[in-house]
C-alpha cells in the first residue's frame, strides 16, 4: 500500500532530525518522528525533553509523552526544567526544535490554548506547557501540523500560545526575541512550508500526490507558493519503519488518524 | 493523608501541588475530594488528570497552571473543558503561565528575589490576558543594553504538597530521575509537606545526599503513601498507568460518567490503600519497576 499523506508527513519531519546533533522534542507526533529518524538515519541523535531528560539512544518502549518516564530508561542525564528550557534550549545548544502546531496562522503563531474568545472558549485546549518556550527561544524551529483542514490554518489564531512572527518578523525582533529563533519550517501532510523575510508562511515543497491548487485550499489566507519542490516518495524501508512505530504508538494508547 | 488534609487544607486554601505529569500526587486530590474541599486556589504546572478531578468535583475556585490535559491519546481533560466552556459544575477562574515562566516565578520565590527574567512572551496570549494575577508579567529594559526583557514576580505559595520518592523522619526528602521544576517549587512554598512512597532510615538518605530535593529543615510534615502518584509515574518505583489514564478519559466524557468514576474510585475506595487494592495485585505487579539504580 502506498504511503498516506500522514505517513509522508512523519517521514518528511523525521528528515529534520540529524545524526549526532541536539534536538528539543515536544509532545505528540514530533516524538514519533524522532523515533523514526533514530531507526533510519539518526541513531545517534540527542533528544532533550522539557523535564530535563537527555535521551541519546532508542528506548525499548515508546514514551507517550516527554514525561512518560520510560523516556528516562538508561538516560545519560536526568536534570530539571531550568536545564532543559534555559541551559539547553534558550542558550542555543539545541540545534533543532520540534513543536506540534495543531492550529497555526500566516505568521507561524501557534494556538494550543483556546478557540473562540478566551473568557468563554468554544473549544478549550490544553495550554502552553513548554510550548511557549519552544516558539519563543527555540533555535531551528520545525512546526508540525497533522491536519489539512482550513480551520487548522486561520489567517490569525484566536490565542497565541507559542509565538511565531506575531504580526511580522520586525515586530518579533522589536519585542526582545533573539535572532535565529522563530519558526523556520512547517511540516504537514501536504508538504513543507517555509517563512519569508517578513515571517510569512509560504508553500515550499509538496508530497508527490499533492496538487498545488488543492494544497492552497487548506490555508485560511491566500498562501503564496515559492518554487515548489517535489518531496521524494518514501522508500519501502522508510515506510516499513513508520508503520512499525505507528503500531507501537497505538499500543501505547496513541490515537491515530483514520485511514 | 486524611489527617494532613484535615489539618492543613481548609476550604479556600491556596496550595501548590507538585508533579509534572509524573509524580503527580493523585492520592492528595482524592482525599481533597473525599473531604469535600471547596474554593481552593490550586497552582500546578502541569494539571493532568489530577487537576481535572479536582475541577470536576467542584473543589477549585482558582487555578494557576501552564497545561491541563490527559497524558494519553491525547484525549481531553474533560472536566477542565466543561468548566471553562460550559461553567459545569461551576465556573473557575484561570490564570496561565508558560512552563518556563512558571519555573522562573517559582525560582524568584524560592530565592526571595524581586523578579526573574524569563522567556520573551510579549504578543503571546498569556502575556495579554490577565485574570486574578494582573502582575504576572512585567517588562523591563535590560540595564546592560540588550532591549526589553520579560520578567515574572516571585511566586510564594502558602502551602505546597509534593510527591517524593523517599524521606526520613526528619523530612529529608529524595527524588531520583528528572525533577522538572520541583526543587525550586518546593523552596518557593512557605509551608511544605512531602508525600513519600516510603519512609527510610537517615543512613540510607546519606548514601545519596545528591538526591535530596528538600532538606529536612524545609519540610513541615511527611505523609507516607505508597502509589500516591498513580496513574502518573514514580521514577524507579512504578510506570505510568496508560490504561487507567484511558479509562479516566473514557469515563469522564460526561458529567455522569465523572460522577461514576468518583463514586467508584475515590469515594468507594475509602482511602488510598483502598484505591490500590481496587487496582488489583496484577496491575500493581505489571506497573512496578523492578530495577533500581540506587
Amino acid at each position: 500500500m502506498a504511503a498516506s499523506l500522514f505517513e509522508n508527513m512523519l517521514i518528511t519531519g523525521a528528515r529534520y532530525i540529524t545524526n549526532g546533533s541536539v534536538h528539543f522534542v515536544g509532545f505528540h507526533w514530533p516524538m514519533v518522528m524522532a523515533r523514526v529518524a533514530r531507526r533510519l538515519h539518526a541513531p545517534d541523535a540527542i533528544l532533550v525533553y522539557e523535564n530535563g531528560i537527555v535521551e541519546d539512544r532508542l528506548t525499548s518502549v515508546f514514551p507517550t509523552s516527554p514525561c512518560d518516564l520510560v523516556a528516562a530508561e538508561g538516560a545519560t542525564t536526568c536534570a530539571t526544567s531550568l536545564d532543559a528550557l534555559y541551559m539547553w534550549l534558550g542558550s542555543g545548544r539545541v540545534r533543532t526544535t520540534l513543536l506540534e502546531a495543531p492550529i497555526v496562522d500566516r505568521y507561524g503563531n501557534v494556538n494550543t490554548t483556546a478557540v473562540g474568545p478566551y473568557a468563554k472558549p468554544k473549544v478549550r485546549l490544553p495550554g502552553s506547557g513548554g510550548g511557549t518556550e519552544l516558539g519563543s527561544i527555540g533555535h531551528g524551529l520545525v512546526l508540525v501540523n497533522a491536519s489539512t483542514n482550513r480551520r487548522s490554518y486561520p489567517e490569525r489564531v484566536d490565542y497565541i500560545t507559542s509565538p511565531g512572527y506575531l504580526e511580522g518578523a520586525r515586530e518579533r525582533a522589536a519585542l526582545g526575541y533573539k535572532p535565529a529563533t522563530g519558526p523556520k519550517v512547517l511540516v504537514n501532510p501536504l508538504g513543507v512550508c517555509r517563512f519569508d523575510e517578513n515571517g510569512e508562511m509560504y508553500l515550499a515543497a509538496l508530497h508527490a500526490a499533492v496538487k498545488l491548487d488543492d494544497a492552497k485550499g487548506s490555508f485560511g489566507w491566500p498562501v503564496r507558493a515559492g518554487e515548489v519542490e517535489a518531496l521524494p516518495e518514501p522508500t519501502a524501508d522508510e515506510l516499513k519503519i513508520v508503520r512499525e512505530e505507528l503500531e507501537h504508538a497505538k499500543r501505547r494508547y496513541y490515537l491515530l488518524p483514520e485511514a | 493523608m486524611r489527617e494532613a488534609v484535615a489539618r492543613h487544607v481548609p476550604d479556600g486554601q491556596e496550595l501548590l501541588i507538585g508533579g509534572f505529569a509524573f509524580s503527580d500526587p493523585t492520592a492528595l486530590a482524592h482525599e481533597l475530594i473525599r473531604q469535600r474541599r471547596r474554593d481552593l486556589f490550586v497552582m500546578k504546572t502541569s494539571g493532568g488528570v489530577l487537576v481535572d478531578q479536582l475541577v470536576g468535583a467542584g473543589c477549585v475556585k482558582r487555578l494557576l497552571s501552564c497545561h491541563v490535559w490527559n497524558s494519553v491519546g491525547p484525549v481531553a481533560a474533560h472536566c477542565f473543558r466543561r468548566a471553562l466552556e460550559q461553567e459545569k459544575p461551576h465556573a473557575i477562574e484561570i490564570e496561565e503561565l508558560s512552563y518556563g515562566a512558571f519555573t522562573m516565578a517559582l525560582m524568584a520565590g524560592a530565592c526571595d528575589l524581586p523578579f526573574m527574567p524569563t522567556t520573551p512572551v510579549q504578543g503571546a496570549g498569556h502575556f495579554t490576558h490577565r485574570g486574578f494575577m494582573p502582575n504576572k508579567f512585567g517588562v523591563v529594559q535590560d540595564p546592560f543594553g540588550s532591549g526589553p526583557v520579560c520578567v515574572v514576580p516571585p511566586l510564594k505559595p502558602a502551602l505546597g504538597f509534593f510527591h517524593v520518592h523517599r524521606a526520613d523522619v526528619y523530612g529529608n526528602a529524595q527524588m531520583f530521575g528528572p525533577t522538572g521544576e520541583f526543587r525550586y517549587a518546593m523552596a518557593a512554598c512557605r509551608k511544605l509537606i512531602v508525600i513519600a512512597e516510603e519512609l527510610v532510615d537517615t543512613e540510607r538518605i546519606r548514601e545519596h545526599p545528591e538526591a535530596t530535593v528538600a532538606p529536612g529543615f524545609m519540610v513541615e510534615a511527611i505523609v507516607v503513601e505508597p502509589w500516591a502518584a498513580h496513574p502518573t509515574d514514580a521514577y524507579g518505583y512504578y510506570l505510568r498507568d496508560l490504561a487507567h489514564h484511558a479509562l479516566y478519559g473514557e469515563m469522564t466524557k460526561t458529567e455522569e460518567g465523572f460522577q461514576r468514576y468518583v463514586d467508584e474510585w475515590v469515594i468507594g475506595t475509602g482511602n488510598h490503600a483502598g484505591f490500590v487494592k481496587k487496582l488489583g495485585a496484577e496491575r500493581v505487579a505489571e506497573l512496578t519497576v523492578r530495577e533500581r539504580h540506587w
